[in-house]
This record gives C-alpha cells, structure tokens and sequence, in this order.
C-alpha cells in the first residue's frame, strides 16, 4: 500500500511543471550567476581615486608605487578638484580618496614628514580596508627607504644596513587545501543544500490538499493505516532529493571542474540531507493551519537556514553570534559536511557529527509528524 | 431478518457542539436505505462514523455480525465509500485514479486491470479513461468518484448525497448503477436531500434532523403512517378555499388550494358535486400522492429544502 501512495506521488510530481522550476532550474541560474560574479573575485581589482594638489615628481613616484601593486589601479579624479571629490565621499557617491596636499613633495625632499589624506565614507569600512593595507605597507617602505639613506649618511655599509633593516619576525602564509579551495566548493554545495528545503513547500501543499480536498477522510475509509499514507507521501520526496542534489553537485563538477572528493561521503550527506528535509517538511505539514502559513515557516527556514548556515557568505565571515546560531541548523551542518569532504578530504569516517545531526532532525520530524497525523487528519473532516 | 448495519446509541460532536444526538440505524443486507435530511442534519457525519473516519463519541457499530471498533479493518475492507466531495486526482486519467483506489483495495495485476476496464465501461467512460481527470465535467468526474469506490465488490456501499451539481445523464446512469447493485445483492445507504432520489431507489428510510433520527422504516409505511392526504383543487374565480366536511386543514398552493383530510377521495366527490352544481369552472382537482416532503415537513414542521 505505500508503494502504491509512493507511485502515485511520483506520477503527480511528473505532472507538475513547478516541481523542475523551483528544485532544479532555479538553484541551476543561482549557481551560474553567483559563479560567474565570484570566481573572477581573484582578478578584482581596487580603484584607488586620488586627487595629486602637489604635482611633483614625488607626488607622481607615490602614485606610481601604488599603481605597482597588484590589484590596486590609482585613478585621477576627474571633478572640478579636491573639495568637490570630499564632497562625493560625503554624500556617499565615493567609497574612498586620497588627497596628495601641496607641498607633499617639497616636504619629503625637505626630510619632513609629509601627510597624505584618504577620505573615506564610514558605512563603506570594508571597500576601504584593503586601499589602508596598501597605504600602510607603502608608508611603511618609505620609511625603510628613509632609514637606509640615513644609515648610509652615518656611514655604515651596505652589508651592515641590510643586517639592521632585517625583521626580527618573519610570518610565512602556508597556504593549506590551495589546490581545491575557491569560490565554486562554498556556491555549488552551499545552493545545493540551500533549495533541498524548498521542497517543504511541495509537502505541505501536497498533504494540506489531500485534507482539504477530502481524500484523506476517504483514504482513511480503506484498509490504509496512518503509517503507509505518511511513508507514501515521505518516500517520493526523498527520492526527488536525491535525484535533484546529484543533478546539482553533477552541474557543479561538469561546468566548474568542481572537486567532489570522497564519493562515498558526499552521498551518505546527500541522503542525510534528504531525510532531513523531507523529516521536517513532514512535520510541518502536519503543524500548520493554512498553506500559507507553511510557505512563511518555510521561507523562515529556508534563508534563515541559509545566512546562519553559512550557505551564502563563507561561514567563517559571519559574526560570532550568527556563528553561534549557525551550529543549530542542519544547513550549516551539510555544508560544513560537503566542504570537509570536498575541500579537506575528510572521507565517510570523517562525518559522523553532519550526519548525526541530519538523521537527527530529519527523523525527528518523522516522529513528530506521526504523533500528530490523528490531529491533522481529524481537521475538516 | 440478516442486518447488514446495525448503529446503536450514536453520539458524535465537535468542539462540544452535537452533530450526532444518539442516533440508532438498522439497515437490512441487500436493501437500499435513505437516510434523508437537510443540509447540516448530520447526514455526513453519519457517512463517516460509519465508514470509520471518524470515531463515536458513544455508542456501537456492528456491520454484517461484526463489532466494528475490534474488526475495523476487516469492515474496512467491505465498504466502498463514495464521498459528497469529488476525491480525484485531476491530473491523473481517469484509468489512473481507479487503478489507484483498486490498489488501495489490495487489487493487483491483471484482476484490476480486468476491473478498472469493467467499471469505466459501466460509468460510460471507456472512451475518456486515458484523459487527466481535470478535464472531465461534474458528472462524469462524480461517475468516475463513484467507479473508484466499487472496484473491491463491496458488500455495503455508502454514497454521499452522490448526484450534487451533475447532469440528468449522469445522475440517470448513476440510479442504474445502484439498482444494478441492488440486483447483484449489495447493501446500499443513501444519503441525499432530495426526496424524489429516495422515493425512486430507497426501500427503507431514516429520516434526520438537527442530529437526531426523526422517524425510520420501510418507505412505504412512513408514507402510509406520516404522509399527510390531501386533495388539491383549483378553480376559475374561487377566492375563497372550498368548504368540505371533513377537511382538517387547508393551505394555498399555486392557483389553488391543498385540502388536507383523512378520506381524500370522499372529499374530492364531494367537491366535484358541488362545484358542478354551482357551475364553477374547474381548472385542477386531483388525489395528491403521498411524499416524503410531506413526511418531512409534518414530522420536523419544516420543508425539506429549508
């Protein structure tokens, strides 16, 4: 008897055009787009907007020093002059820029301390961070080019310069997982995990007509137990979950070359994921009182899930109280799964917290689900 | 006499408003029982207690010997309910609903195919079963509500107010139906608002109201025993009712007037003659049949279609 609820579902999704559009058309376009803005993220370059009142060789050699780096572009303002380019930064039309005031130049070949402003909108801290590394580590080269030339005026050799100018700490960046990590092992599996729990919605509105409609009172005039119809309408939604995350990670190694790691693993967290989906959508659909009370709860989960989870900004940027909320959703559990997998090679030994916590909320829904089905089940009848 | 029902004591509420009031119903096998009443007389209730999706609050079911609370699921089995609402898939065929309700029955392989082609055949929609149900009209979807429930070869068949909204033919081919089923010996409960659908197809009636069974039996002896007799009679120029001996109430209709009294047939000779003498222009002067409309409005003090 579930076998026959399971077939019918199956034919029912088949029909329903919606089903492709929201579990897999849509999270495909997501993918492509947030790919095609963030794997060129390691090309970007910063525009730096400076106005030089100076105009001396000196002023010119500081924009050249800066032009040097890589990933950093000085750009002349265009506008009438300094005071109109503070203004843009004022009313928000300038994240940032750098004013060279006159006599910068006469000051530095004078040995003076020559100041250099960058003005900068205070809602825009993150776009001016990295312009203010740059400024301080060039700031920070001229004063060791300054140093040098003092040391030589005192006479000491090169050898002997060179022996005082060393650091007395020297940091080494030891890139770990260089090989795997980039911006399509945080899209690909954060979007895939992020629309598996759409499919709440197709459940809820699945069960609530069934209800509404009376052919659940008229299911329940047969030999059917409560057990078969729930385990008829669960089943073809977990497999719809398989199919679409295989559809999804199998996108994301065709057209983005994305390292999928352990095959094992990767496919006990989808059907993890599955279940847990599926568990809670269950669940719902025998809690709520309308359908759309059931698309608010799920949105709710959905993109809740998704920001605290770490599905759409790198888990690790969030702050720490979102962080802390992060650890109680399955989200941030299945994402953090497939990344061990995919990005630090943890194999099917590796995982057992993710899949503890997804089996966990998943069957806990079944549970929850199937307590209140007499409830549910007794509502317009 | 075998019972295929026998309902004693039935109570059943929602939310503490009484739907059921203690209603007791004794359906005789192979017959057809009317259980005939108003919209929200608790016909439905009545429906569902007895296919056992909803629970008593009081009371004992006992269908063809067997307790229906211990046995539920062997009952289950014996029943083909056709619900008031059309419980389809719309976008399944019509083939495809009935495999899945037979299925639901526990019917497999080529026995089902053998009787979901039988039942579309007989519900006169062979031609349209590869068709997703959504396209189908009211009455060839309620056909096809009716089919799903027959498939198992049940021995009681409870329908629910089946004819609402559908067209003279279907609901033509559905009277066939269920008399087809009379014939093959299977027991059916009716529920319905339209008297003429009990008169037409019912032997026994329970007539309910407000939760309550008013009055129940053969259909024929509540007519004898509650129909009120009556003469209608109509006449060019009479204003007034005419006045007869033995007329015990009196009630314009139409053009004329029902006269309601023990001995009809005296009281239409007696008219006769005396508007023949006055040379009164007689437009109607008839016996009126005995209804259940009557019945039901002399035993609730309401008409049927309130």
């Amino acid at each position: 008897m579930i076998w026959t609820i399971v077939r019918k579902e199956i034919a029912l999704t088949l029909k329903d055009k919606g089903t492709f559009f929201w579990l897999f058309a849509l999270p495909i376009v997501f993918i492509v787009m947030f790919a095609s803005i963030f794997s060129q993220s390691g090309g970007a370059t910063y525009a730096i907007p400076y106005v030089d009142e100076d105009g001396s060789a000196l002023s010119g050699q500081l924009i050249d020093m800066l032009a040097e780096v890589k990933g950093f572009e000085p750009e002349r303002y265009e506008g009438t002059g300094a005071a109109d380019a503070i203004r843009e930064v004022k009313e928000g039309g300038l994240s940032y820029l750098l004013v060279i005031p006159q006599g910068y130049g006469e000051r530095v070949s004078g040995g003076e301390a020559a100041e250099v402003k960058l003005y900068r909108d205070a809602a825009a801290d993150e776009a001016a961070a990295p312009v203010i590394a740059l400024l301080d580590s060039v700031t920070g080269g001229l004063q060791q080019y300054k140093l040098r030339n003092a040391m030589a005026d005192l006479g000491l050799e090169g050898s002997a310069i060179e022996a005082l100018m060393e650091p007395a700490v020297i940091v080494s960046e030891v890139k770990e997982n260089a090989a795997k990590a980039d911006p399509i092992t945080q899209i690909v599996p954060g979007y895939t995990v992020m629309f598996v729990f759409f499919i709440m919605i197709n459940m809820i509105l699945g069960l609530l007509k069934d209800r509404q409609s009376g052919m659940l009172a008229r299911l329940q005039s047969t030999p059917m137990k409560p057990l078969h119809y729930l385990c008829g309408m669960w089943v073809p939604h977990v497999l719809v979950l398989l199919i679409q995350s295989v559809v999804l990670l199998s996108f994301g190694r065709i057209a983005y070359g994305l390292h999928i790691g352990d095959p094992l693993a990767i496919a006990f967290i989808v059907i993890g994921l599955a279940v847990c989906a599926t568990g809670i959508g269950l669940m719902l659909s025998m809690l709520v009182s309308s359908e759309n009370m059931g698309i608010a709860v799920v949105q709710v989960i959905t993109m809740g899930g998704a920001i605290v989870g770490g599905l759409w900004f790198p888990y690790d940027m969030l702050p720490r109280a979102v962080q802390a909320v992060g650890l109680f959703t399955p989200q941030y559990w299945a994402q953090r799964g497939m990344q061990d997998v995919m990005i630090r090679g943890a194999g099917a030994a590796d995982i057992g917290w993710t899949l503890l916590v997804l089996f966990a909320f998943g069957l806990g829904g079944l549970f929850v689900a199937w307590l209140r089905f007499r409830k549910f089940a007794m509502k317009t009848v | 006499m075998e019972l295929a029902l026998k309902a004693s004591g039935i109570k059943k509420s929602y939310g503490g408003k009484p739907a059921l009031k203690g209603i007791d119903l004794t359906v005789r096998k192979g017959s057809c029982f009317g259980l005939l009443g108003p919209n929200g007389a608790g016909k439905s209730t009545a429906m569902k207690l007895l296919t056992g999706i909803l629970t008593p609050d009081q009371g004992e079911i006992e269908m063809f010997g067997r307790n229906f609370r211990k046995e539920i699921d062997a009952v289950r089995s014996m029943i083909g309910y056709v619900p008031q609402d059309i419980t389809l898939y719309d976008k399944l065929s019509g083939r495809r609903n009935l495999t899945f309700f037979g299925e639901m029955y526990g019917i497999r392989g080529s026995e089902l195919k053998r009787r979901v082609d039988r039942a579309l055949t007989a519900v006169g929609l062979a031609e349209r079963a590869g068709e997703a149900v959504g396209t189908y009209s009211g009455g060839m979807k309620r056909r096809i509500n009716l089919a799903a429930a027959l498939l198992h070869e049940p021995k009681l068949i409870i329908l629910d107010e089946p004819t609402v909204g559908i067209d003279p033919q279907s609901r033509h081919l559905i009277f066939e139906i269920i008399k087809d089923l009379k014939r093959e010996g299977a027991t059916i409960i009716y529920s319905t608002h339209y008297m003429e659908e009990v008169e037409a197809l019912c032997d026994d009636v329970a007539i309910i109201d407000h939760g309550s069974i008013v009055s129940q039996g053969g259909l024929k002896e509540l007519l004898e025993k509650h129909a009120v007799k009556a003469v209608y009679a109509e006449a060019e120029g009479a204003a007034e009712p005419p006045k007869l001996r033995g007329v015990t109430g009196v009630r314009k209709e139409g053009g004329g007037w029902v006269l309601e009294c023990e001995r009809p047939m005296e009281a239409m000779a007696e008219l006769a003659s005396l508007w023949a003498r006055d040379g009164v222009s007689v437009r109607a002067l008839e016996l009126l049949q005995p209804s259940l409309d009557s019945v039901f409005l002399r035993l609730t003090g309401s008409k049927l279609r309130d």
